[in-house]
């Protein structure tokens, strides 16, 4: 997954475990910001249903001069208030609007911003949603949504609420054995078996976002179009259990648990002793697992699990040859003359791993779901849209499909540009939006239909 | 924690702002059988490590802070000491007071 329960601590904290990450120029000369948390949501987890965590501190960073560190960071913290705690369902009617007396457990946030050294309050007590339960408990939930959508003063827009999750991923079978069901015949172990598409495994499965929409001159300093975005979740440093009351007691300055800047970086390439570790440092410290990037173990597998389909990628990987072309896209952003004579989303020499956006690339009308590969500089790695399809573009990178960027000796493997773990994008039950919050309305816990 | 206070300003019929705990249920059985022998000990015990410190005078009970506070002895033998308190931490080194808590526990 990109980089849902990537880490073995995390994986143990939903609540705090970022999902997925955005971030893109959007209309009215913006850019938009969407953090993900708390994967895997079943739409009917009732009576307890999902919400953010009271005692986690979410942060969207912003690096506005290439070296790593945030510039700027949206914080948003959370507090939940029990209407009634005498009972036990989270509505006792339909709820109608964000203040209906019907819900039980009410959640809103403030909102500040760190910049310089300094916070300031953008906004208090801001509405949450609550989840979409069903047609009886929330029966108009786009305009329970909509009225969570707020406008703050420096042309900002935020949301924190639930929604549908917009990854797609055979985690089923990526998870087994590296198997990509379009190229199972070609898999080592299964090559009995037929090629078939691709199972989503998040289709029908929420998550919590928090996006916010900033005016781009907010964001940047001049002579640098290209941020750099990520997001943490830190939690106080002690944590102990009151059994007296029941519940955590936290103490302490807050301690990032949490980080996720260019999708599956942690998940993928990032070694299981290292992962906790490294979801504990800022972007600025990545140049100490620069190695698992540019000598991705992945990649040396590829031609084991499909024999003879990567041969020219396991020669890259068997002779130690540094993937310049995985540090430009993950640790970098890419120099101008890499891609193209004009293309550039490069913040510096300094290693780290951020979703970089050049600011200067407008939104385009007719987005390509490969992004930077499928000719859209708009997309990723170009930062990131809802609707990119990220697993692809690593997949085929991974399998050397750019480093005839950086070697334009290179022969490519002829599979390098088909891999994927679906043939074409799957159809989603609520896909992205063109609006803000731009992620589609969470799934509905009544219609929920688990696979038979 | 603000969820807390959210939850405990907003509970009904908490106009003695005692909130129901797993202490209060204890006590509230400690009339008769064996829990209230064990919550009696456990009584004492707490009487008897509140006696040992010095009663703090009204000018340091307006000092103390309100919220919880948390220890992690680092290293009993160094006196190393790390304090927790709403959104800080602070270091301490007190030999005496990790001794003192060595005895406690010992």
């Amino acid at each position: 997954m990109s980089s849902h329960r990537e880490a073995p601590e995390i994986s143990k904290d939903p609540v705090a475990d970022s999902t997925d990450l955005y971030a893109f120029v959007s209309a009215g000369n913006t850019v938009t910001l969407i953090a993900n948390y708390i994967p895997l949501q079943l739409p009917a987890g009732g009576p307890n249903f999902y919400e953010f965590g009271d005692d986690v501190l979410y942060e969207i960073h912003v690096d506005n001069n290439g070296d790593g560190r945030a510039d700027i960071s949206y914080g948003f913290r959370f507090r939940t208030t029990v209407v009634n705690p005498g009972i036990f369902l989270y509505n006792t009617g339909p709820i109608s609007s964000l203040t209906d007396p019907n819900w039980n457990r009410v959640q809103t946030y403030d909102l500040t911003v760190t910049s310089g050294g300094h916070t300031r309050t953008l906004g208090s007590n801001l509405p949450c949603p609550p989840c979409n339960i069903g047609p009886l408990s929330t029966p108009n939930y786009a305009s329970l949504a909509s009225a969570a959508v707020k406008n703050l003063a420096g042309g900002i827009t935020v949301f924190a609420g639930q929604r549908a999750d917009a990854f797609y991923v055979d985690l089923g079978a990526i998870f087994d054995l590296g198997d990509l069901r379009p190229f199972e015949n070609l898999h080592a172990p299964l090559s009995s078996l037929k090629a078939v598409n691709g199972v989503n495994a998040t289709d029908n499965l929420n998550v919590h976002s928090i996006a916010i929409q900033v005016p781009i001159s907010a964001l940047t300093v001049t002579g640098h179009p290209t941020i750099g975005v990520w997001t943490t979740a830190s939690r106080q440093k002690a944590r102990i259990y009151d059994a007296d009351l029941g519940t955590y007691i936290n103490a302490g300055p807050f301690v990032q648990v949490s980080r996720l800047g260019n999708p599956l970086v942690n998940e993928v390439l990032i070694p299981m002793g290292q992962k906790d570790l490294w979801n504990s440092l800022p972007p600025a410290g990545d140049q100490w697992f620069a190695s698992s990037v540019t000598n991705p173990a992945l990649a040396g597998l590829l031609n084991t699990l499909y024999p003879g389909s990567f041969t020219n990628v396991a020669g890259l990987a068997t002779a130690g040859t540094k993937r310049t072309d995985l540090q430009a896209i993950l640790l970098t952003g890419i120099p101008a003359g890499v891609i193209n004579k004009t293309f550039t989303n490069y913040t510096g020499s300094v290693l780290a791993d951020m979703l970089r956006l050049n600011t200067t690339i407008p939104p385009t009308a007719k987005p390509n779901m490969l992004g930077l590969l499928g000719g859209d500089p708009a997309g990723f790695p170009n930062g990131r849209r809802p609707g990119d399809d990220v697993v692809t573009i690593e997949l085929r990178a991974l399998a050397g499909l750019t480093y005839k960027y950086v070697d334009p000796t290179y022969s490519v493997d002829q599979a390098a540009s088909a891999i994927s773990d679906f043939n074409g994008a799957p159809a989603l039950g609520s896909p992205p939006t063109g609006t803000f919050p731009y992620l589609g309305m969470p799934y509905c816990g009544y219609n929920y239909a688990p696979a038979s | 924690m603000p969820s807390q206070d959210e939850t405990h300003a907003a509970e009904p019929g908490s106009s003695g702002s005692r909130r129901l705990s797993r202490r209060s249920l204890l006590q509230g059985a400690a009339t008769a059988g064996a829990a209230g022998l064990a919550v009696t000990a456990m009584g004492a015990t707490q009487a008897r490590a509140a006696t040992d410190r010095p009663a703090p005078g009204d000018g340091d009970q307006a000092k103390l802070p309100s919220g919880p506070i948390v220890l992690n002895v680092r290293d009993a033998k160094s006196g190393d000491i790390e304090v927790f308190y709403g959104t800080s931490q602070v270091q301490l080194q007190d030999k005496e007071l990790t001794a003192r808590i060595a005895r406690a526990i010992g």
